[in-house]
């Protein structure tokens, strides 16, 4: 292993080193929780730094390939990736799982010697989405994705106490373990077709793609759309959302934001990893496949977020939706990916602050987030109201936030792909959307509610804070960013 | 100097020194309010005073590319089609925000929407990148759904969400047709995309692409004119809408959708306009005699007036598309005066709302003996808004009527019962609300128009007269602009606008 190498798994290694800290601080040497709090704290942060230091470090070279070990060059098959597209990814993940944690700190407290437990699992689990990010092999991809999983399945039912909890974790575990074997099919498949487990590389997707034309497509096929149907599970997409309402609803609100947007952030960029930048060769066989994924997406999501009586189901069910909108962008391949990238970031921060509010309003321990919960929270909390507006406003996609500017991005890329239909479909259903997100709204202003807000922790107020101001900052003045996404090319 | 942009802004900053009130001195919101919402008139006097009346291009055009990619940019500019609907924008809203005195509870964010309302209609009047214009478009939603929301009467909430729903599916096929105009104008001009409005004017497009997309824009403005069978909105919106919501909606709201009509479909897809006329025609004059037609039975008077309203709007869209200069020239200045007359009258029905707590009909009867003032105002702007000669709505009909009528003489002669109906309606109501005896006893000690009042009223009653008897620097400005866009229509189609059947001589112009 040389120094690059390190420098390319330098967030996980920092992830775990944070995870073994906190559970050393807290079980073994007893301190409080703000010492291993800080320590997981500032591990996320460091990780972040390291995502921004191989950014720095990339310079203007496309990025750089790294093996399990040396002498296995041989093979030709490396399994880290660093490039842009990566290093963006890492600060983004880094971003949300720092936001997830002070999102999840009330929960921490109340959850007593078992804190630090779901703390290092917070941990885990985010340096298995990273690892998804920068996961050159398809085996590597299928490890981070279960590392991710599995730590989010446990911290699904961290309140064992509530019995929705227990349902939403047992749900969430056998549905996920199905997608994460489907998703394993299509690797075993793809392998089969084309003798590749990696992505870059002599032994390669992208070489044997290159040199090969596949006559008899069958087992390929086959492979591909079981690797869409497992990033399908993941990212909510429909048809293969049905998880996500109860498991939100179950599951404790401080830990549903990460587990939402943290899930699906790392699920769609390693979905344009290797759909976009792997198999674009193959662009062909799959964007239509992907076009009629996110169509039903964006129906699906959008109906049936319309009926719902709970915030946090509507947030699942939109989120299917906004699942629709990324894959709009995807169906262009890799000249989708700038837009893919904006709009799963902004929306993560977005869903974040949502989530933080939903536990500032509900309980952060709570399951459910009935609309009788908001109903005059206009008057009742103000600054919880006024803050929740904008970030529904944002989820809506009106102008000057940066739910705008993401779908004008992956708007615009598909119609430049020849996907009319696809954008216009996906904008009428934004006024589906516009009318959930503004029920909620009504609800908060127009409608009359009881009882007292209790007090926002300081860190609950942080994270709606952030991602209030990322909601107006990149929907106001975007460009900066903008130049960002669109230098943050995979390699 | 940047005036567009500080124009847009002014609202917006003031909304924040609105914003900025501390809450134990509620008392300084409303003249504050008043006061930040008077220098956006100020910059309007002093764009007017610098525009070039015979130009027909764009004027203090500020251009700043913010994404070569994605060929955004902060691109403004103003000419003659949109010069009086941003004077029209200015003068309305500190009357509208000086008449809503009896908003108490939540006059903080009451105010804010406003101001915010008010950058929002300048930067649709002004934007000349298409983006911008779709998020400005857009945005006026935002405080018009809080407006009606949470200031409205009983039915607010439906009449709110049915606003936004309705406009919002015109917008979304808005932005499909404005994403693929600035794919293919970036196309044309070797970048990936631009919104630039002059660019995508430059696009030569087949007349395939031109009607797919005509047909999204004008799906969008159809909406927010409204154009019959669309309009089921606006009833219930301005209904419910307290009265300064009222007055900025069919003043100026309105006005969104024939802008755009004039500024994007006219100008951008002259063959598909010249294709689709007749519809849109025929679309217009069913409007105008439905509308007024249901305006007659109404027991509400601000129902009247809403109805009333898409009857107005009607000639507009016939004017437009009667693609003649004093057609689509006619139908902007109505426009106007639209907004003057029909903002006065919701203003006055409000003030009678602030004593009685109703708006039937049946509630009053002969209460001209006891606000005489009111009710001569009231007279004056019924007047005005039925088109009576030396006001400013007969300059507006009579002009469309006149440039309509050589193209279509019988779409002329059928609006023209509008003028007939839009009498019946308005000063039916005036006899039963106003004249004979005094019905109701609590009507008997109502008081008169006070001091503020009148200083909201007069300012629209002089404007109106002026409007009516000196028209002509007006039309000036309105037409060179509009001739231009009618010379492209011209050259592009073998479209020939007749000649006009009569030049309109009001108020004693030197033109020849």
């Amino acid at each position: 292993m040389n120094r690059a190498d390190l420098v390319a798994v330098l967030p996980e290694v920092i992830l775990l080193a944070g995870a073994l800290a906190v559970v050393t601080l807290a079980v073994f040497a007893d301190r409080p929780r703000a010492e291993w709090g800080t320590a997981a704290g500032l591990a996320l942060f460091l990780a972040g730094v390291a995502a921004g230091v191989q950014w720095w470090a990339l310079g203007d070279t496309p990025g750089s390939l790294h093996f399990s070990a040396r002498g296995l060059e041989v093979l030709r098959n490396p399994m880290v990736v660093m490039d842009p597209y990566s290093a963006l990814a890492g600060i983004a993940i880094c971003v949300v799982g720092l936001l997830g944690l002070l999102a999840a700190w009330e929960l921490v407290g109340s959850l007593g010697r078992r804190g630090p437990e779901f703390v290092a699992l917070l941990l885990l689990a985010v340096a298995g989405l990273h690892a998804m990010t920068i996961a050159a092999n398809l085996v590597l991809l299928f490890l981070a994705l279960e590392t991710a999983s599995i730590s989010f399945y446990v911290m699904a039912g961290f309140t064992r106490e509530r019995l929705d909890a227990d349902e939403a974790a047992l749900k969430y575990f056998l549905l996920g373990s199905f997608a994460s074997a489907i998703f394993v099919y299509g690797v075993a498949l793809l392998f089969a077709a084309t003798g590749a487990l990696g992505i870059y590389g002599a032994g390669g997707l992208r070489s044997f793609f290159a040199t090969t034309i596949v006559v008899e497509p069958g087992v390929l096929v086959v492979a591909l759309g079981m690797l869409l149907v497992g990033f399908g599970f993941k990212v909510s997409a429909a048809p293969f959302h049905q998880w996500a309402p109860d498991v939100y609803q179950g599951a404790p609100s401080g830990a549903v934001g990460l587990m939402a947007a943290g899930v699906k952030l790392a699920g769609f960029l390693a979905l344009g990893r290797v759909f976009a930048a792997g198999l674009p060769a193959q662009i062909d066989r799959w964007s239509s496949a992907v076009a009629i994924l996110a169509g039903v997406s964006v129906i699906v999501g959008s109906v049936l977020a319309a009926v719902q009586r709970d915030v946090k189901r509507l947030l699942a069910y939109s989120g299917v939706a906004h699942a629709g909108y990324v894959l709009v962008g995807l169906t262009v391949g890799v000249f989708g990916l700038p837009a893919v990238t904006f709009y799963a970031t902004t929306y993560a921060v977005m869903l974040m602050g949502a989530f933080a509010l939903v536990g500032a309003v509900s309980g952060s321990g709570g399951g459910a987030s009935p609309f009788e919960d908001w109903a005059g929270l206009g008057r009742r909390a103000p600054g919880l109201a006024l803050a929740m507006t904008a970030l529904l406003l944002g989820l809506g996609g009106l102008p000057f936030t940066a739910g705008f500017v993401g779908k004008l991005q992956v708007f615009t890329a598909a119609i430049r792909g020849g996907f009319l239909w696809l954008v216009v479909l996906a904008l009428v259903t934004t006024v589906v959307g516009l009318y959930f997100y503004l029920r909620v709204v009504a609800t908060m202003y127009f409608d009359d509610g009881e009882g007292a807000v209790a007090a926002t922790p300081w860190t609950t107020r942080v994270v709606v804070g952030v991602a209030v101001v990322v909601t107006l900052a990149l929907g106001i003045f975007p460009w900066p960013y903008l130049d960002v996404v669109r230098d943050a090319l995979p390699l | 100097m940047a005036p567009l942009t500080l124009l847009v802004a002014l609202p917006l900053l003031g909304a924040l020194a609105v914003a900025a009130v501390p809450r134990r001195r509620p008392e300084v919101i409303f003249p504050l309010a008043i006061a930040v919402s008077l220098p956006p008139l100020a910059v309007v006097l002093w764009i007017l005073a610098s525009f070039e009346p015979g130009d027909p291009g764009f004027q203090l055009v500020e251009s700043v590319r913010w994404s070569a990619e994605l060929g955004i940019g902060w691109r403004l500019g103003i000419d003659g089609i949109s010069l009086f609907l941003v004077v029209l924008t200015t003068v309305l809203m500190p009357l509208a925000i000086a008449a809503s005195k009896s908003i108490v509870e939540g006059r903080k964010a009451y105010m804010v929407s406003m101001l915010v309302l008010e950058t929002g209609l300048l930067g649709v009047f002004v934007a000349l990148d298409l983006v911008v214009f779709f998020a400005f478009f857009e945005i006026v939603l935002v405080p018009m759904y809080l407006l009606i929301g949470l200031w409205g009467s009983e039915r607010r909430r439906y009449a709110a969400m049915k606003f936004v729903l309705y406009t919002a599916i015109g917008s979304a096929f808005l932005l499909a047709g404005i994403l693929a105009l600035g794919l293919a104008a970036g196309e044309a001009g070797g970048a990936l995309a631009s919104f630039d409005f002059r660019d995508v004017a430059a696009l030569d497009l087949s007349v395939g692409a031109q009607r797919w997309l005509f047909v999204a824009f004008a799906l969008a403005f159809a909406i927010k004119v409204p154009v019959f069978p669309l309009h089921t909105w606006l009833p219930d919106a301005h209904t419910e809408a307290p009265t300064a919501g009222s007055v900025v909606l069919a003043g100026v709201l309105l006005k969104m959708g024939t802008y755009g009509l004039v500024r994007f479909n006219l100008t951008l897809f002259p063959q598909a306009s010249v294709d689709f006329a007749g519809i849109m025609v025929a679309l217009g004059v069913v409007g105008i005699v439905y509308g007024a037609a249901v305006a007659i039975v109404q027991p509400d008077v601000k129902r009247l007036v809403a109805y009333s309203s898409i009857s107005h709007l009607g000639f507009v869209v016939l004017g437009t598309f009667a693609l003649t200069v004093q057609g689509i020239g006619g139908g902007i200045f109505l426009g106007v005066s639209h907004g003057l007359t029909t903002g006065a009258l919701f203003l006055l029905i409000g003030m009678l709302y602030d004593r009685r707590h109703t708006r039937r009909i049946d509630a009053f009867g002969g209460i001209a003996s006891v606000m005489p003032v009111y009710a001569g105002v009231f007279l004056f702007m019924a007047f005005a808004s039925a088109g009576l000669p030396a006001l400013s709505g007969f300059v507006g009909e009579f002009t469309v009527l006149l440039g309509s009528f050589p193209s279509y003489p019988a779409a002329a002669i059928a609006a023209g019962s509008g003028v007939v109906l839009a009498a019946v309606y308005l000063l039916w109501a005036y006899e039963r609300i106003f004249t004979g005896p005094v019905t109701e006893p609590e009507n008997e000690a109502l008081d008169d128009l006070d001091g503020r009042e009148l200083a909201i009223l007069v300012p629209l009653v002089a404007l109106v007269l002026v409007l009516g008897l000196y028209p002509r620097p007006v039309l000036d400005r309105i037409e060179p602009a509009v001739s231009a866009v009618l010379e492209r229509i011209e050259a592009e189609t073998g479209h020939v606008a007749p000649a006009p059947a009569l030049e309109l001589h009001v108020g004693g112009g030197e033109e020849g």
